[in-house]
């Protein structure tokens, strides 16, 4: 048999005999076991020990329970987190609200330059055509280089020069419009 | 519990599902918290920040594994996250680390000042990490080795193995310790 005096269980048993005093151990390896034991002082000194260590750690461990109003606050803590996120997609709302709101200011300034390009052109040309027919009698006096294509030249000149003014005008007044901090 | 809550699940009843899982698991998160924190404030507040993210995932939660496993993870990471801001740098299953001198410390501050106990308490503390936390939690559990390799998401074996090599050390432990009192 086993020498009483040798510190630990006999390894075929040890790990029985932890189950043994966990609970754990299958009905028809308990009898095993239990006899075993009463025929093994080593085993029988060991399993002592054990199960004091068992017993202080039972009783020693802190048995910490969670407080009464856990749920309530854990509660509170949600509802303010919905909140906060509720909060958080009406301030997204409104943010795409009023870039929407930007977006659609832009084209239609947009739309406007453009008009007004256009009507100035327009303007200008008619003004042209205007001033053609109403100098029509004063053409006949101007000088030689005047006459002919050179003519027509310079009323194209004086045209382009009054549209491409006219434009950078429409444009300045535009880029003013569409500087609209959000 | 789970059956009832799996179905509001299924359905896409969160609200529902969550207001069931909270009293279910609420005494488990928490035993598991403190089975890592080892403080009773700290293990309380991780298992308020668990069930927040709970709530936050649940309409993610797919199934594919079981409702306490998720949870449970859930936790475990919480918990492993509050470690990890608490002192980054040092390793807890350093014994003499500051941190273990920390744990024995706030352990040790139980209702009652028992130097016995807190001699067992200071013993436990020098174990590596993953021991402390299967040894606390099994006797927080009631000796189940089940509930313990759930909560940490261990294989059954593995768990027992800890418990064995945990409880076997503190023995050994206890006797030099008592050989050097005497």
């Amino acid at each position: 048999m086993n020498d009483p005096t040798l510190i630990g269980p006999c390894a075929d048993y040890e790990y029985d005999l932890v189950e043994l005093q966990d609970g754990a151990l299958a009905p028809e390896r308990t009898q095993v076991v239990r006899r075993h034991l009463d025929a093994c002082p080593r085993c029988r000194a060991w399993a002592r020990e054990f199960a004091t260590l068992d017993a202080r750690l039972a009783a020693e461990l802190p048995r910490l329970v969670l407080p009464a109003d856990f749920e309530h606050r854990l509660q509170a803590r949600l509802t303010a987190l919905t909140r906060r996120a509720s909060t958080d997609e009406q301030r997204a709302a409104a943010d795409g609200e009023y870039e929407r709101m930007v977006e659609w200011i832009r084209r239609g300034t947009r739309r406007h330059v453009l008009l007004d390009t256009v009507v100035w052109v327009a303007a200008t040309v008619c003004a042209l055509v205007a001033a053609r027919e109403l100098l029509g009698i004063a053409v006949q006096l101007l000088p030689a280089p005047q006459h002919g294509p050179a003519r027509w030249v310079a009323l194209g000149g004086l045209g382009a020069a009054v549209a491409v003014a006219a434009l950078a005008w429409a444009a300045r007044r535009g880029g003013h419009t569409l500087r609209v901090q959000p | 519990m789970d059956a009832g809550i799996d179905q509001h699940l299924a359905a896409g009843r969160h609200a529902r599902a969550f207001d069931l899982v909270v009293p279910a698991y609420k005494d488990r998160v928490f035993r598991l918290a403190c089975s890592i924190l080892k403080e009773r404030a700290a293990a309380e507040d991780a298992t308020q920040e668990t069930f927040v993210r709970v709530w936050k995932a649940l309409p993610g939660f797919d199934g594919r594994a079981a409702l306490g496993t998720w949870i449970y993870a859930i936790a475990r990471n919480t918990c492993l996250m509050e470690l990890r801001r608490r002192r980054p740098t040092v390793s807890f299953d350093d014994p003499d680390s500051a941190e273990a001198q920390h744990a024995a410390a706030s352990i040790a501050t139980g209702p009652a000042a028992d130097p016995e106990r807190d001699n067992l308490m200071r013993l436990l503390d020098t174990l590596p990490r993953n021991q402390q936390e299967a040894v606390r939690l099994f006797y927080l559990e009631d000796r189940s080795y089940e509930a313990v390799a759930e909560q940490l998401g261990m294989p059954l074996g593995t768990v027992k193995n800890l418990l064995h090599r945990a409880r076997k050390r503190l023995m050994e432990l206890a006797r030099t310790d008592e050989v050097k009192a005497a």
